[in-house]
């Protein structure tokens, strides 16, 4: 059995790393790969993820002179975990490769049956993913990248305002209107969703 | 007032719950490898210990000291007679008001 109180803490192999000692970080990645992949597989879609949790963790390591020790090393690094899939997706909407599938008729069924639904159990019962993903996805990408990331955040994971900006490093006051921004923007989107397929014959 | 979709209960327990349940990446044996061949390429990092860090970093284990200062300079300052500025001025002005040494002779001729 691994005796916890003889593994090195974080701050000792930061240290090391500091002093000159690269393959300590292994040891760091050993630790927290799997919190990186996490937060990143949500964020991102599969075929990048693996690219995605190398950028977090090489930046971390060129970062390292940053951290201060004032929060706990988990916190610090899913923050730059955070940064990286807000990277990615800035990148991908610069250049145009955000992929936008097509709503048909059974996403707008889905959503209609959703919405009449009267209990939230009725609706995992109902077990269509599928749909659901699809559609989240595609509301996702007519979104800024800013707009996506507290979407996710705020919406979907149900965090705080202010761990949400405590995440991505910008102001609460920033998160919070572009929460309410973002919440406006799906709103009319579903809205236009719904209509569009009663207006279809 | 019309009711907001997004604020559907069961509209975003569905989002959320297809959010969550995202599909897993597979991890390929060589990740690991890779991320630490970036690493060793960049190679030790400079660390931040430089004259600028190590002065921050006093003066910000300094900063309780002169605050203390600061409260005990007011508390003094406060507790000082003040009328003792005002009779060294009015010592000096009396002082201004005796004859000089010529006014003296002259009065004394």
């Amino acid at each position: 059995m691994q005796n916890d109180s003889l593994r090195p803490s974080d701050a000792d192999i930061v240290r090391q790393i500091l002093d000159g000692n690269v393959n300590a970080f292994e040891s760091l990645v050993t630790r927290y790969e799997a919190l990186v992949l996490r937060i990143v597989k949500k964020r991102v879609p599969p075929k990048d993820v693996e690219e995605t949790v190398q950028n977090a963790l090489v930046r971390a390591y060129r970062s390292l002179p940053t951290f201060k020790g004032k929060s706990p090393f988990s916190q610090w690094l899913a923050s730059i975990a955070m940064r990286a899939c807000y990277d990615y997706w800035r990148r991908a909407y610069r250049s145009r490769e955000v992929p936008m599938c097509e709503l048909t008729e059974k996403h707008r069924e889905w959503l209609d049956a959703v919405m009449s639904e009267e209990s939230v159990q009725a609706v995992d019962e109902a077990g269509s993913q599928k749909e659901a993903r699809e559609l989240l996805d595609y509301a996702l990408a007519t979104l800024s990248a800013q707009d996506r990331m507290v979407l996710e955040l705020v919406y979907l994971e149900g965090l705080s305002v202010k761990e949400a900006a405590d995440l991505l490093g910008w102001s609460t006051a920033n998160v919070k209107v572009r929460s309410f921004r973002t919440r406006k923007k799906l709103e009319k989107l579903l809205r236009d969703i719904m209509q569009e397929g009663r207006k279809t014959p | 007032m019309r009711s907001r979709i997004s604020e559907n209960e069961a509209l975003k327990k569905a989002f959320q719950h297809a959010y969550l349940a995202k599909e897993s990446a597979v991890r390929g044996e060589t990740w690991r490898s890779q991320i630490m061949r970036r690493v060793r390429k960049i190679g030790p990092l400079e660390s931040s210990a430089g004259f600028w860090p190590a002065f921050e970093h006093l003066v910000w284990s300094l900063v309780p000291v002169i605050c203390l200062l600061i409260v005990a300079l007011t508390a003094l300052l406060l507790s000082l007679d003040l009328d003792l500025g005002h009779d060294y001025l009015g010592t000096v002005t009396a002082e201004l008001e005796k004859p000089t040494l010529s006014e003296l002779f002259r009065f004394g001729s």
